[in-house]
């Protein structure tokens, strides 16, 4: 068995696509006052050119070399940056390629490539100055130029070839250089206020003569970037090697090589981690865990991730139209011990469909008790008592879908008065009716997770819940309406709105609510690193304990 | 007939069974549920991009025209793309080969060294201990699926005794033999007990139920030589009885096991397909079943085609040894 | 069609071999554990007890001191990007009520176990027979017409032989997905089970259907049939060039009418010998699909091994017991297979195992 998120994408294509879509959708209708507000703050600490250095720090005469090798649950699709929408390859080709702006590891936005990045008064666009002296690994140095190359070939289908990214940096049209200045300007189709967010999250930069003078094939299999890592040797499907790139605009990188492997079975990571094969793994399954901490040299890390996992209840079939019988199934599952038996406590209750870092959260909300004798009643008072339901489910997708889907269909085939089973779906079919254009042709009831890099819960309800959303599967005019009353708004009355959504949401049901999904990774304890909530994982910030 | 017209015969039928192979491997598209273009594309994509993606595979050409672009370029070594990694097809599924390969091989050397010694010892004894032990081996051995007993290997053996890796294959014989021409013996040594360490058990899992069939078989095939006039024959005229154990009758044994160990070829490879599945072993399986998986049906088809070609080659290579080796019986 | 000699033989070969009734026996137990499931399970398969998750079987109990993660709500609590832990003395204990231990969702394997029968005796025999009904027509036409009829289906077959068949099985199922067939089950919905164990004090809340997957049992037919193909060929073969067939045929008697009367009945002992086999062979196959997760049976042998596989460190029985299962139930029907080649001599060999 495979365990969560092994197959092509640990971000499904939902995830990321969702993320996308819905951020065009906020692109679209807000005013966007405090994106500004972000940039102020994040110029006053970032501006110093260059001065920004990083948690971690050399270790001066370190005589053994700190070698560090990293274990995937599946390999790179390929080493094109900008041709993958797979978070396994962007976690390698993150360590070559730098953009011109970055998150740390607590998500707060931070310059890169660029030094300074403000709005250009009176236009929809926006001015990145680039950093001097940065060499590419082929000791060329970084352009302006190179740099609006790396914008355009992710938006424009003319430059090289159709990014698959495009709609990652959503909004932006096109990207220039300022002329007699080191400054790129890009172009927005419209006021775009979460430009700076996509840029944080998105575009790796890329060499132009580099890209230009190689097939697309050699690109896909070799790097030549400006990060802290430069490639050794790239075998598909099995190593990927890289080396500290001594010439770093940054102080060169603590460890000196650095190596990615994979393995889809969690067992099998766990025990190369045991055996002292692989130094970091990603996602160690629950039962795993004490496996990891027992062993002598080895620990758990942990963080809740943005991903939350639910199970969509289509508003317009029977029985799920009543209210009544979608709070019923919501007192009728013992969310706690869900968590805590089926994830090993490796999840966090959810009460509403904003995670708790997320704007938008609402903190007074509870998750719905375990209260069998209510849901038993409210079935009865919903009229569909005797109903026979069938839980859709992906395997193998999130971590414990198949058994939190059988858990959930088990509390409930438990109330006397409804049985409920569990269908195991192929995911690419599964993802097929789930974004098949209308609310008709979904499964009338589905495990599914998506995550979202924004900590946006307006895009995370936008996309699932409003009328008009990628994979929605409910219709509320009240929802509706205070969605786009959020989209005309900023700030903490913004953030308000979207808590009174949060509440509705918790009222009227359209989900069972299940749990926030935590990354957890196994790793050697003779190196510092703390796991991260964007699901990256950076061998720069790793140093020896 | 003779030997050529027979080998001819024998190859355009296998021609013929490669080009049907090849047509059923094509049609396999065409009964999978889902859109090509979703397993490529974000599905909020602009629909003008997915237009373009769609032509540039050529998923929009009439049926014939997609045919004959799928079956011309298979002489020329050309299956097409992979839909994910967009890397040519064949050059991914050429480097999985020799880890299936020697898997395959691995696990049939197990499976004779072990199974004819004890074929042979359960005839020669029979209804001795060693004769009764053989018998619940081979038969336990062909009734055990061997996924399972790569489960169970793994949990005993390199979970819990910690003897064994349990998965993975960080050199192969490839890379091995690379080391030797490089002039590294040194090293080459050492990538070959990583070699065997790490083979060990999956290539046990796979021959397990091949060594229980050629004991089965060996022990058959001896008893009913034994029982002929020639060996009473022999004993008569005074010859050692271990000459005509060994020389006459396992000779006359061995070749109807051979021709069904080469039957059973297509057991071994799909044996190896799961096997691989158990050990995370990177060979031919693994890529089949991560295909499926990722709906990267290119791959998955070139995957079968390479299969069942070589398939169809072996057993035309079988037939041609045996009628070499056995003109009277060979041809029909 | 079947003689009294054919019985006689088997009678003495019955009497002769001790393995041959092992074999009956065995496959007589799994097959009435299948059809009587809803009696004799302790428990319903999806009857799940979180907080009872991971018991081991009975002599198992195990007391171990070790680091546990600290817990808070339910969930684990992280400082720093590391999960606390503390030292704990964790006891696991067996119990009578669940013998062979608990899944990791607190589910009774033995009542999986009794429930898991179903779905391989099912698709053993429901893909046996489909593979035979296929097989058997293609392999009677083509050895009774002969000529370009039989070239044309043999060729076919020939492909199908190409590939191997559970590499085949994993592509057909993988592309074609997963469809299942619910069916009710007789005992449940006419209300005998219930009635029977609330009067003995089992638990009841039985599933009242039996799921078939229907995909797994089309694609294991679709890979098998060439097997019957070419005994049934092979038979025809020779039955066709008897003197009273072509008698029969001589005196104008329909070709549909020759191949039911004459070849047919003397096809069928090499064709119930190859069945007997391919039934174990299509178990092992099903549980094979199972275990890769393309099957999507929710209760199958296979698939709860691959569901215990993530447990093979803490809980080894999850994954060990219903393989045992399968090889049990494997061996009687390999047994009962010898039984009847022996007794029969047909002479055929056929793919078997996975």
């Amino acid at each position: 068995m495979t365990d969560s998120n092994s197959h092509i994408g640990r971000r499904s294509y939902l995830k990321l696509a969702g993320g996308a879509a819905a951020s065009a959708a906020l692109a679209g209708c807000t005013g966007g006052g405090d994106e500004e507000e972000t940039t102020t703050a994040a110029e006053e600490t970032t501006t110093e050119t260059g001065g920004e250095e990083t948690t971690t720090s050399t270790p001066e005469e370190s005589t053994e070399p700190f070698n560090v090798t990293i274990t995937q649950g599946q390999m790179p699709s390929g080493l094109d940056p900008q041709d993958h929408r797979e978070t396994p390859t962007d976690i390698v080709v993150l360590h070559a390629y730098d953009g011109v702006l970055t998150r740390d590891a607590t998500g707060a936005m931070q310059t890169a490539l660029a030094t300074n990045y403000e709005r250009i008064e009176g236009e929809n666009a926006v001015r990145f100055d680039i950093r001097e002296g940065v060499t590419f690994h082929n000791g060329e140095e970084l352009t302006p130029e190179d740099v609006a190359f790396s914008i355009n070939r992710v938006v424009d289908e003319d430059v090289s070839f159709a990014s698959p990214q495009s709609d990652q940096l959503a909004g932006v049209a096109s990207a220039e250089v300022i002329e007699g200045e080191n400054a790129v300007k890009v172009n927005n189709s419209s006021l775009n206020p979460i430009v700076f967010s996509e840029f944080a999250t998105y575009l790796d930069v890329m060499q132009q003569s580099w890209v230009e003078g190689n097939s697309k094939a050699f690109i896909s299999q070799n790097m030549n970037g400006t990060g802290p890592f430069k490639l050794d040797s790239y075998t598909e499907d099995e190593e990927v090697v890289l080396s500290r790139y001594e010439d770093y605009w940054k102080e060169p990188a603590a460890v000196e090589t650095l190596t990615f492997r994979a393995a889809s079975e969690a067992s099998t990571r766990v025990n190369q981690l045991l055996q002292g094969e692989t130094d970091v793994i990603v996602n160690v399954p629950p039962q795993e865990v004490q496996r990891v901490n027992n062993n002598e040299n080895t620990r758990v890390a942990a963080a809740p991730s943005t991903r939350i996992i639910y199970n969509a209840m289509r508003y317009d079939v029977e029985p799920f139209d009543s209210v009544k019988f979608r709070q019923a199934m919501n007192y009728a599952i013992d969310l706690e011990s869900i968590v805590q038996n089926v994830l090993g406590g490796f999840g966090a209750q959810t009460s509403q469909p904003t995670l708790p870092e997320f704007v938008g959260h609402n903190e007074d909300l509870d998750p719905y008790p375990y209260d069998p004798e209510m849901a038993e009643q409210l079935v009865e008072e919903s009229g569909y008592a005797g109903a026979e339901i069938e839980l859709n489910t992906p395997v193998g997708r999130y971590l414990k879908d198949l058994e939190i889907s059988q858990a959930v269909a088990g509390y409930i085939d438990e109330l006397p008065n409804v049985s409920a089973s569990v269908r195991q779906r192929d995911f690419g079919s599964l993802v097929d009716e789930l974004l098949a254009g209308s609310i008709e042709e979904r499964p009338h009831w589905f495990l599914i997770g998506w995550g979202e890099a924004t900590f946006d819960g307006g895009l995370v309800m936008t996309a699932l819940l409003s009328s008009e959303g990628l994979l929605t599967t409910w219709q509320n005019e009240e929802f509706d309406s205070l969605l786009e009353q959020a989209g005309n708004q900023s700030g903490d009355e913004r953030d308000a709105t979207l808590q009174e959504a949060n509440t509705l949401a918790h009222e009227e049901c359209p989900w069972i609510f299940l749990n926030q999904q935590f990354s957890v990774y196994g790793v050697n304890d003779s190196i510092a690193w703390e796991a991260r909530s964007d699901e990256r994982i950076d061998a720069y910030d790793m140093s020896l304990k | 007939m003779s030997l050529s017209r027979f080998l001819i015969k024998r190859s355009l039928q296998g021609l013929f069974v490669i080009w049907g192979v090849i047509t059923v491997v094509f049609g396999l598209r065409f009964i999978s549920p889902g859109d090509p273009a979703n397993v490529l594309l974000p599905p909020d994509v602009d629909p003008e991009v997915r237009a373009q993606v769609i032509a540039e595979l050529g998923l929009n050409e009439p049926l014939y025209v997609q045919y004959w672009e799928f079956i011309s370029g298979i002489p020329f070594g050309d299956l097409g793309l992979s839909l994910v990694t967009r890397t040519p097809v064949a050059s991914r599924v050429v480097t999985k080969l020799p880890a299936t390969l020697e898997l395959a091989i691995a696990a049939t050397i197990v499976a004779v060294i072990i199974a004819i010694p004890l074929g042979v010892v359960s005839a020669t004894r029979r209804h001795e201990p060693a004769d009764y032990g053989a018998t619940v081996f081979s038969l336990v051995g062909i009734s055990t699926p061997n996924f399972w007993l790569g489960v169970m290997l793994i949990l005993v053996l390199a979970v819990q005794l910690n003897l064994f890796p349990t998965s993975q294959r960080p050199i192969g014989i490839d890379g091995i033999l690379l080391l030797v021409l490089d002039g590294d013996l040194g090293a080459a040594a050492d990538g070959l007990g990583t070699w065997l360490w790490h083979i060990t058990l999956p290539a046990i899992t796979l021959g397990t139920y091949f060594t229980a069939l050629i004991t089965r078989l060996t022990r058959s095939g001896m008893l009913d030589q034994l029982g002929r006039t020639y060996v009473r024959a022999s004993r008569a005229k005074g010859l050692p009885e271990t000459l005509v154990r060994y020389k006459h009758v396992l000779r006359n044994t061995l070749i109807p096991v051979i021709t069904v160990i080469g039957l059973q070829l297509g057991t071994l490879i799909g044996g190896a397909v799961i096997t691989e599945a158990v050990f995370a072993w990177p060979g031919l399986g693994t890529l089949i079943i991560n295909s499926i998986n990722a709906r990267d049906w290119p791959v998955l088809q070139g995957s079968l085609i390479v299969v069942a070609v070589g398939f169809v080659l072996v057993n035309i290579l079988v037939d041609a040894l045996y009628a070499y080796v056995n003109p009277q019986v060979a041809y029909d | 069609m079947i003689s009294e000699r054919t019985i006689r033989n088997l009678r003495r070969e019955l009497n002769r071999s001790f393995l041959a009734k092992i074999g009956i026996a065995v496959v007589v137990l799994i097959v009435a554990m299948a059809i009587f499931a809803p009696f004799i399970s302790p428990y319903s398969p999806g009857q799940q007890n979180l907080e009872n998750a991971r018991q081991p079987p009975l002599g198992f109990s195990t007391k171990e001191t070790k680091e546990v993660t600290k817990m808070d709500n339910g969930s684990v609590v992280i400082e720093d990007g590391q999960v606390v832990t503390e030292t704990q003395t964790v006891y696991t204990n067996a119990s009578v009520a669940h013998p062979l231990g608990t899944d990791g969702n607190g589910r009774d394997i033995l009542s999986r176990i009794i429930y898991g029968a179903r779905t391989s005796i099912l698709v053993g025999l429901f893909g046996t027979s489909l593979a035979a009904l296929i097989g058997v027509l293609v392999g009677l036409s083509a050895g009774f017409y002969r000529g370009r009829v039989d070239d044309l289906l043999m060729r076919g077959a020939d492909i199908m032989l190409a590939f191997p068949s559970l590499v085949l099985a994993i592509a057909l199922v993988g592309v074609w997905g997963q469809a299942q067939a619910p069916i009710p089950d007789p005992f449940v919905v006419s209300g005998i089970a219930p009635a029977f164990r609330s009067a003995i004090g089992l638990s009841t809340g039985m599933p009242d259907t039996i799921v078939l997957p229907g995909t797994v049992i089309v694609v294991v037919a679709l890979v098998n049939w060439v097997w019957f193909a070419r005994v049934a060929r092979g038979e025809a073969l020779s039955i066709r060039e008897e003197e009273y067939v072509k008698a029969a045929r001589a005196l104008g008697a329909s070709d549909g009418r020759t191949v039911l009367r004459h070849v047919l009945p003397n096809a069928i002992t090499p064709i119930l010998v190859l069945a007997t086999i391919q039934v174990a062979a299509i178990i092992l196959l099903e549980s094979a699909l199972s275990f890769l997760g393309f099957s999507g049976a929710d209760v199958s042998w296979g698939f709860d091994i691959a569901l215990g596989r993530q447990y093979q460190s803490t809980a080894w029985w999850i994954s060990t017991m219903p393989g045992l299962a399968i090889v049990v139930t494997v061996i009687g029907l390999n047994l009962v297979g010898d039984w009847l080649r022996d007794a029969l001599d047909p002479g055929i060999e056929g793919e078997g195992g996975v």
